[in-house]
Order: structure tokens, then sequence, then C-alpha cells
């Protein structure tokens, strides 16, 4: 196989470093020895070495969530997202992508979304058609609320109808490409599908991320693709932060306890941490999880759950484990995939998962 | 019996242990053997650098509670098959490589944590938890573990108590053998035994220390129960320049006498020029030690008074707090790869113990031997476990990368060399095989040099829990 030099000498010093073997959200929910970074790398130096094929890895290459906490643990900075996802570039190239992987890329390219969906719900096309007409701010829903989350998509209209903001929402939203980037890593598809959206985007002067992959996608990747945004990109979260602050949005204390799960693309990537939380202690009685901000723990999403559905439910459950650790029954979320993977398990682990909408809307 | 394993027996076997653990848990993919082939020890590193692939089990099972490995040892009893157990794979001694094929049973899917009692001041958990996990528990009741040895956050409550562990704020608060009320234990044959409700009793000898630093031959320990301890309203620092070991080594000894620190790290000349420089930033000749004490306020003021007096009877410069709380917050650091020896150089830690008057003996005797022998090595130690009696030695060779033979079976050569000349060199002057990371397939070939006649306590012990010696062949020199 080949890999750039970069992602080699990364690979090299990962495969016999178990620092990080504390911190997976897969391994841990697993307790499997490959879901680490170290076991990660050592398949790929074999790979490398030619004492493996890249096949009998790919499974493998394809249970992490390329979450990073590993990359935010390391103190020398080595990045196993970064091999990862090239491996599963090189393996897409030479044709050895698992079989349960090739449909869901293949969605992508054909609808923009891996669950191959190309219609919303009635009652979201319905609040979408409400707000066709061009405003200055767009509000971007992303494919995992629109297809797969009708509920949470109409919540976050109605969040913003609420304070009176003025903003459209498009019948058609272009596919940030953030799950081609997961899926096959930096291809030109990946690269082609940025500079669309992009270009949608950029006819507006603010544009409301929603789902905190989106924005990460936007604010983040799109550099390193050499992709430009000039609108003003936003996350939800900030954004609803600043309704608050500015008086837009009513306020009133619910009497709840909660703790907020810290989406790592927020958290991590974005170094947003404060928004949300400013959000949340405006309804609620805010308790912290052991591991939150730039440590949080990923609690699943629904593009694994289409390959891996038990061990996302077992990564949601251990989330809840950290909540329950500390006495707290509510967890509010602010990533529309870990609502769903949360609330997936949250009746039979006894627990209440809302998410910043739901505490707003009351 | 005898027998050849073939494909249908193969088959057969698979699915009673799909059917015992799950078949979900239960692997024959070459990502999972791979996996559990290599672990810290520098030879299963080398080996796999060199693109070669380590023995490998044949299947990997990974149960959720002693029944489930009960069912599996009963298994392998049946067909006789080896079973080695495997933590975390963050041993430096090759104790979980499966040499010898067969099962490899992980035991990370045991990792609950059942109880977080802060009245007896135990938790109880699983003994595939990570040690951070615990931890984690402990600290969000307010407490502590206080066991931080360097792989903390990569090796499992069970491999800790199969290696006889230990962390750096030893001194204080002991070794993880010190750290174990009750064990829950399941033998070769399947039984599930659970050792005394209390460590410290007269019924009988201590069913722990028996599987304490068995390495996975005699048992598979499934359930532990592992203190806590209060935080600490105060932790001090002071870090201190001895012109030489031989001092420090008699200021210790008394210091010890008096209370007991948490951390006490003392480095030797080597060390302190290259390590310390680099990580601590300091610059100069002599041996330098880092202690902490901490407790109640009151007591650590009265301790730091009782150290200083101490250690300036000695002749050791006071150089303040600053090294030692940039030691604690970097003492990890040292571990990633980068900051750590790596490959291709060639190295090991050969840490021995022994009681005072013979300790710096062995330090001198085996750098002496391991520098002559080997002159292509550099050795470095420092001393960082120390009682009323005595202290450890971490001393570590170091070989460059280009001095290193490329061939994987010389490098294996020299590696196993440069070991056996500075255990028996550590041996002949009173110390013992290891200290704290165990034996492994490492040093198994010296465990008779130690032991002598004593050996066969051991090999009696084996014989009648592993009649099959099914569990971890190969390791402990048994
Ligand atoms: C970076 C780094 C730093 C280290 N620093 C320290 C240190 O400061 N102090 C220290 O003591 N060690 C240290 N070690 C060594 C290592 O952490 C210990 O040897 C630890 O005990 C290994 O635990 P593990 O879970 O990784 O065990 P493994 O390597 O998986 O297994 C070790 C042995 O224990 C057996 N075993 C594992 N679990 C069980 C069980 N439940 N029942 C019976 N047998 C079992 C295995 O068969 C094997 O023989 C360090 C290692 C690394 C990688
Ligand atoms: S990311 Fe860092 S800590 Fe994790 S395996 Fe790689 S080098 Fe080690
Ligand atoms: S990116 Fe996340 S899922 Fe992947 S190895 Fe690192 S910690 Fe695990």
């Amino acid at each position: 196989m080949i890999m750039s030099e970069k992602s080699k000498q990364h690979v090299d010093s990962c495969r016999f470093c178990w620092m990080c073997h504390h911190i997976c959200p897969i391994g841990n929910a697993t307790g499997q020895e490959r879901n680490t970074a170290r076991a990660r790398a050592l398949g790929i130096s074999l790979v490398n070495r030619e004492a493996i094929d890249l096949s009998e890895i790919m499974d493998n290459i394809y249970e992490c969530c390329t979450c990073g906490a590993c990359v935010h643990d390391c103190v020398t900075g080595w990045d196993p997202v970064m091999f990862t996802k090239e491996t599963r570039l090189k393996a897409a190239l030479e044709d050895k992508t698992p079989d349960y992987i090739k449909p869901l890329i293949a969605n992508c390219l054909a609808t923009g979304n891996a669950y191959g969906k190309t219609e919303i719900c009635d009652r979201l096309a319905q609040s979408v058609k409400a707000h066709a007409d061009k405003k200055d701010i767009l509000l971007f829903l992303g494919a995992d609320a629109r297809f797969m989350a009708c509920e949470q998509a109409l919540k976050a209209i109605k969040v913003l109808e609420k304070a009176g903001v003025e903003f459209t929402v498009l019948e058609k939203e272009p596919a940030s490409g953030v799950q081609l980037d997961f899926l096959i890593g930096a291809a030109n598809e990946t690269k082609a599908q940025m500079e669309e959206c992009a270009e949608v985007l950029n006819k507006y002067k603010t544009v409301v991320l929603y789902d905190p992959n989106d924005a990460k996608a936007v604010k983040q990747l799109y550099k390193e693709y050499g992709v430009e945004v000039a609108a003003n990109a936003v996350t939800y979260t900030s954004f609803l932060a600043d309704l608050i602050k500015e008086g837009k949005l009513e306020t009133k204390q619910s009497g709840r306890t909660v703790v907020f799960q810290d989406p790592y693309q927020l958290s991590r990537d974005l170094e947003e941490t404060e928004e949300a939380r400013e959000i949340v202690k405006a309804y609620a009685k805010l308790d912290e999880m052991l591991l939150n901000r730039a440590e949080t723990v990923w609690a699943g999403n629904i593009l694994m759950a289409q390959y891996m559905p038990e061990v996302i439910k077992l990564v949601a459950k251990r989330r809840i484990f950290n909540a329950k650790s500390v006495g707290a029954n509510t967890i509010v979320t602010a990533s529309v995939a870990e609502y769903v993977s949360l609330k997936a398990v949250a009746e039979e682990e006894n627990s209440e998962i809302i998410s910043i909408e739901d505490l707003i809307l009351g | 019996m005898q027998y050849q394993m073939n494909e249908f027996l193969f088959a057969m076997i698979l699915t009673e242990l799909e059917d015992a653990v799950g078949k979900e848990n239960c692997s024959t993919r070459a990502i999972d053997k791979v996996t559990h082939s290599v672990d810290y020890y520098w030879l299963s590193r080398m080996w796999a650098d060199r693109g070669c692939r380590m023995p490998e089990a044949d299947i990997v099972v990974c149960p959720n509670d002693a029944e489930e490995v009960s069912k599996v040892l009963k298994i392998a009893n049946y067909y006789k098959l080896p079973v080695t157990t495997w933590g975390a794979g963050g041993g430096t001694q090759g104790g979980a490589i499966p040499v010898a094929g067969g099962i490899l049973l992980d035991t990370k899917r045991m990792n609950k944590i059942y109880e977080v009692n802060t009245d007896g001041m135990y938790i109880e958990c699983g003994t595939g938890a990570i040690y951070k996990h615990i931890e984690w528990a402990a600290n969000e009741v307010g407490k502590a573990t206080m066991h931080y040895p360097s792989s903390l956050t990569c090796s499992t409550v069970g491999g800790f108590l199969a290696h006889r562990g230990i962390g750096v704020v030893s001194t204080k608060y002991g070794k993880i053998d010190d750290m174990v009320l009750q064990m829950e234990v399941v033998l070769p044959n399947g039984d599930i035994i659970n050792t005394s409700p209390a460590p410290k009793h007269a019924a009988g000898p201590d069913l722990n220390q028996i599987f304490i630093g068995s390495e996975g031959t005699l048992g598979i320990i499934t359930k532990a129960q592992i203190r806590i301890f209060d935080q600490p309203e105060e932790r001090r620092f002071r870090g201190f320049l001895f012109q030489d070991m031989t001092g420090a080594f008699k200021a210790s000894r008394e210091l010890l006498q008096k209370f007991k620190p948490s951390v006490m790290r003392l480095y030797d000349e080597a060390e302190t020029v290259s390590l310390i420089k680099k990580i601590v930033g300091v610059e100069r000749k002599g041996a330098f030690m880092n202690v902490a004490y901490e407790g109640a306020k009151e007591m650590v003021e009265v301790e730091e008074k009782i150290l200083l007096d101490t250690f300036k009877k000695y002749g050791a410069e006071d150089l303040g707090s600053e090294y030692g709380e940039k030691w604690w917050k970097e003492k990890i650091t040292f571990f990633y790869p980068g900051h750590m020896m790596d490959i291709p150089q060639c190295f090991g830690t050969m840490d021995t113990i022994a009681p005072y008057g013979k300790i710096e003996e062995i330090y001198w005797a085996m750098k002496e031997a391991i520098e002559t022998n080997f002159p292509q090595a550099k050795f470095i130690a420092h001393f960082s476990h120390w009682y009323e009696w005595g202290a450890m030695v971490y001393d570590r060779f170091i070989v460059d990368g280009k001095d290193v033979p490329k061939d994987p079976v010389e490098a294996l050569r020299l590696h196993q060399a440069i070991w056996t000349c500075g255990v028996r060199t550590a041996l002949a002057h009173g110390g013992v095989v290891n200290d704290h990371h165990g034996v492994g397939i490492k040093l198994g070939r010296l465990m008779k040099e130690q032991y002598g006649p004593a050996m066969q306590v051991f090999e009696g012990l084996k014989k009648t829990l592993d009649p099959n010696g099914i569990m971890n062949p190969f390791k402990l020199g048994l």
C-alpha cells in the first residue's frame, strides 16, 4: 500500500504505543483490543510491510468513528484519524473497501447522503416550504436531521421561528461532503461535494449549521481541502446563545438538573464548549460529567449504526453510564446523531435524553 | 492424549467457544490475532517491525464474566488447548503473547465497575477494567486509587495484579499487592473461587498472594476489590541534588525510618544529565532526587521539616519545589513516542530490588557488566520505589539503532544476551529476577536460577491447579 510519508511516520509511532488505550469510545464499549489507535496502526504497519493484506484490516479501519479523542489525548501530536482516513481512501482505490461500506459510498455519490434517501418527511417538507424565500440567513439542517431525524429538524426550525429569526431552509440541500470524508477520506469526489456545497452556502450572508458534523466540515475541513467559504458560517449552538444574549429567545428555568453531552466536533475540533452551556443554563441546572468539553466521549452516530448497530448501542450505553455516575438522569444533546443514538437505548437504561431544542421549546 | 488439530475439530471447538461467550465475542479474524500477538515486549515489537508475524492465537475470546471464563477453561481443558490471558497487552515481558497458539482470552469485556464503596474504601470491578477507569470512578466520589504507574491509561486491573505492578506513589500507599482486598479467580478447571473477604487474617496463607504475580499461569482473576484513598489535602514536592548516590541512599534510609513520602525518585548521574535535563530542565552534575509528601496539611508541614533537616545532613542541595512539580505534570510524557526509547533502538528495563547495603552494589555491578560485555549499550537508572529496608533500581540498557542487527533472529540474540547478563548479575549480588514488570516469556529461564529448589513450590501449585498445563504455557518459568 502506498501511503504518504506523513501517515507512515504517524503509523510507525502509534503502532507500539499504548498511551491512549483508555480513551477510545469504541474500544471502551466493545472491550476489543483491535479498537485502539495502536492496533489500527499495527495493522497498517504490517500491511506496509506486506505481512498482512489490506483487506484483512479494513473492518477495523471502519470501526473508528474518527472522533479524535486519541489525537487530543496524545501529548506528541500523532494523528490516528489522519492515517485511518488515508487507509480508507487507499482501500477504495484498490477496491478493498468492505462490501457493507460500498453501498454507503455509492449512496453518497448518488443521493448526497449515505442513507440513499431522496425525500424528506411531509411535515418537514411543509415547514421547509414556509422558509423557501431567500433571506440573509440560511439554516443548513444536514443529512442526518433531514432524512433520519425529521422531528429534530422540525424543532430546529421551530426554535429559530420562536426567536423571530428570518431565515431560509433549502428544499434540496447539497451534501456537505462530511459523510464522504468519513467514508473515503480526501478523494476527488469528496472535494467536489464540498465545492458544490460551498457554492450554495456562499449565496448567503450567514449560514447556521445545525449539525456539528457539518459545522466541523464547513468551518474546518473545507480549509484543509482548499475550499473557500465566504459566508459567515456559525454553529447552531453559538447562534442560539447569541439569540439568548440579545433577549430574542425567551428563557425560563425548567427546574430540571441535566448534564450536557459535548459533541466532539464542537468541543474538540471547533473549540466551542461554553455556548451550549449558556443555553442549557438558561433553562436548567447544569451538572458536569467527568469527561466533558474537549475530553468528551462520543456517544454514537447514525452513519455507523448502519453497519455496526450493536456497537453503537454499547457506545451510547457507556456514555449514559458516565452521566449516571455523577447522579444525572437527563442528558442534553447538541448533535442530532448523538441524540438519535442515545435515545435508542434511553428507555432500556432508564435515562432521559433531550436535545437543546427540546429544552428551549419546553 | 496427544492429537493433531484438524479442520473439522477446530470448527467444532469454535462453535463450543461461540456458545460460551457469544459469536461476536469469539474471533478468528487476522486483525484480532495480529493485535493480540504484539505486546509491549521489545522482542515482539522488533519482530513486527521487521515485517514478521509473531506467534498468534488460533481463536480470540472475550468473555463477559467469571461464568463465561469458566466455560472457556472447561472447553480448553477438555481439548487440552493452551489459554493465554490478555489484559491490555501493556506488559513488557511478553506475558500476554500466545506463544503456544490456542485460545487467547482477552479480559477487557469484564470491565464493569460493580460498586464504589466509600465505607469500606474500595471499588469492586471486573479485572478487565483499565486502571484509569477505576481512577475516574474514584475521582467521581472525591477519592483516588493511588496506584499511578506510567501505564495507568493502558493496563488493566488484572494485568497489574498478574504482574505485581507498582505506581509512583508506592512508598506511601503500597504496591498493587497492598491495594487489593478480595478477588474472584477462575481456576484452570473452571471452578470459580473467592479469596478471603479481608486480606489481613490468620486463616491460613494468603490466597490473594498465590494468584497475584502468577501471570495467568494458575488461574484467571476476574473480579477484584481495589482500595481507594482520600485525596490528600496537600501534595508537595521537593527536588534535591546529591553529590553522589551513596549520600542519597543514606539520607533516604534515615528519612524512611521517620515517615513515608509518597514519591521518592533518585536518578543516577547518567539519567540526571539525559532524561532529567531534557524534561525537567536540571543541567547539573550529581544525582537528582525528587520527593513528594502528602496528606493532612499539618502533617505535610512537619514532614517537610523532617525531610529538609534529614537531607541537609547528607549534603543535599535543596532545589525547591519547581522541578518536582514539573516532573509530576510530565511524568507520563516520558512514555510517549518521541520522548521514549523506540525501535530501531534496542532497550529494556531490568528492574530489581534488594535491601540497603546491596542495592547500590547491584547497580554498579550491573552497570559494569552491561557496559563491559556490551560496549554498544548505554546504561542508565533511577531508584523509584523505596521501603524502610531497601529500594528498587529501575535500570535500563539502550543500544542505538545502528548497532542493532537488522536480522530479527540476530537482534533477538543480542537482546536475550544483554538481559541474561544483567539479570544474572543482579541475582549474583542479592537481587531478584524482577521488581514489578514480571517474568513472562522474557525471564522465565532465570526463575530457577533465583529460586533453586524453592521453585518446586510454584511447580507443585502449577501441577495441582493446572494438571494439563493449559494456562499461559512457557511463562514464569512454569
Ligand atoms: C508505557 C508503559 C509504562 C509502564 N509503566 C509501568 C509502571 O510504572 N509500573 C508497572 O508496574 N508496570 C508498568 N508497565 C508495565 C505494564 O503496565 C504492567 O506490566 C501491567 O501489569 C500490564 O497490564 P496489562 O493489562 O497490559 O497486562 P497484559 O500485558 O495484557 O498481561 C500481562 C500478564 O498478566 C496476565 N494477565 C492479565 N490479566 C490477567 C487476569 N485477569 N488474570 C490472570 N492473569 C492476567 C497475562 O497473561 C500476562 O501474563 C508499563 C507499561 C507501559 C506500556
Ligand atoms: S495517538 Fe499518541 S497516545 Fe495514541 S497510540 Fe498514537 S502515539 Fe500513542
Ligand atoms: S479517533 Fe476516536 S474512535 Fe478512532 S481510534 Fe481515536 S479515539 Fe478511537
